[in-house]
């Protein structure tokens, strides 16, 4: 399976790895991190939303989150399945 | 005005999130020289996201680039260019008008495309070598963008086969270049950061020689010289006082039909005049003209 991360573990910042996941097997998204309980669902809506626009459908990503912003998680997700689809 | 342009790591976000809020006239959120080289595509997306969410405040908002001998060059400016809250380009190594010409006409290309006005992002060109400072009125003048011509750092001192001195002498002669060529071409002079970040008498006394050859501000590598730079290029209250009663007696002077008047013992002539205008201006007292 292929993976790609970006991102990092400083303060408000998050690390992001993406793995290719077989076709149809749909998105999968683990969150991790001390702000992850309060603010889980706009997290995952943020990755959601990030995946759909790019088109990547079939990807399992884990969030190792370090308090970081929308416009952060949502960056470090792009380049994340750029890296993963090889573009730089 | 633009006393003080902070340098923000582009793929910091930390830095990304508060840098506007310490106070400086201007940020540029660095594409280059503090962007690893296998970061560039993290730090590109990070930048364009931030300058899409647009929450700056008042500050003016510029990116360094990746120079146009890297491939990174065209691909920094496609993913920034969109975003209206963009007011300019820091350009380094733009040592020749034909650079210049280069990076403006792309930047048009991208205005074209994504519906910005023609013209609307500036360019600040740092000079990086001995021949960008010989021909810094050339690159000032290159293309109608350019807001600001700078001096360079590091590169500047390795072309010019010189080294680092507690004084700068290395730079002084460079540094005057600048003045001289920004103020021919009409086009502001921003002088290069301060490298020392615990070091404020050297800050104070490097901003008051800033001051003194002529340039508008600094750029600035640490929050805690912004304060120590717009003290220096703030003028004080007693310098707007007299500048205002130099142009008080002025005016008087024009409507009773006389040619000159003194102030406190000195005559008042028009380059008087004008350096009075210049200290209001820079006081925030008065608008620069376009």
């Amino acid at each position: 399976m292929k993976t790609a991360s970006a991102g990092t573990l400083e303060s408000m910042d998050c690390l992001v790895t993406v793995t290719e996941a077989a076709p149809g097997s749909g998105v999968v998204i683990e969150l991790e991190g001390s702000s992850v309980s309060r603010f889980r669902s706009a997290m995952e809506k943020t990755v959601r939303s990030t995946l759909s626009d790019l088109g990547a459908n079939d990807v399992t990503v884990n969030v190792n989150d370090h308090g970081s912003l929308d416009v952060v998680l949502e960056a470090r997700v792009e380049t994340a399945v750029k890296r993963l689809r090889g573009e730089k | 005005m633009r006393r003080t342009m902070l340098y923000l790591p582009g793929n910091n976000p930390n830095m990304l999130v508060r840098g506007h809020l310490f106070g400086s006239d201007g940020i540029i959120m660095d594409l280059e020289d503090a962007v690893a080289m296998s970061e560039k595509d993290a730090a590109r997306t990070m930048v364009s996201k931030f300058l899409r969410r647009g929450d700056f405040g008042s500050t003016e908002v510029t990116v360094r680039i990746n120079g146009v001998d890297t491939e990174y060059w065209k691909k920094d400016l496609e993913a920034v260019v969109p975003h209206k809250r963009l007011d300019g380009i820091r350009l380094p190594k733009a040592d020749s008008p034909q650079i210049i010409k280069d990076v403006d006409e792309e930047l048009s290309r991208l205005e074209d495309k994504y519906g910005i006005e023609q013209g609307h992002i500036k360019l600040f060109c740092i000079l990086e070598t001995a021949y960008g400072i010989w021909h810094a009125y050339d690159v000032a003048t290159a293309s109608k963008r350019v807001a600001a011509i700078l001096p360079g750092g590091e590169d500047l001192v390795a072309d010019l086969k010189t080294s680092r001195t507690p004084e700068g002498t290395e730079l002084e002669w460079s540094r005057r270049m600048i003045v001289i060529a920004a103020r021919a071409a009409g086009v502001d002079a921003i002088d290069l950061m301060f490298p020392r970040v615990t070091d404020d008498e050297g800050l104070r006394k490097d901003a008051q020689f800033s001051k003194d050859l002529g340039f508008d501000g600094k750029s600035v590598i640490h929050p805690n010289q912004i304060p120590i730079i717009h003290q220096i290029f703030t003028p004080t209250e007693k310098e707007i006082e007299k500048a205002q009663r130099i142009i008080a007696a002025a005016e008087d002077a024009k409507a009773r039909g006389l040619g000159t008047v003194s102030v406190d013992g000195r005559m008042v002539d028009i380059p008087v005049v004008k350096r009075a205008h210049y200290i209001l201006i820079k006081a925030g007292l008065e608008k620069e003209a376009e």
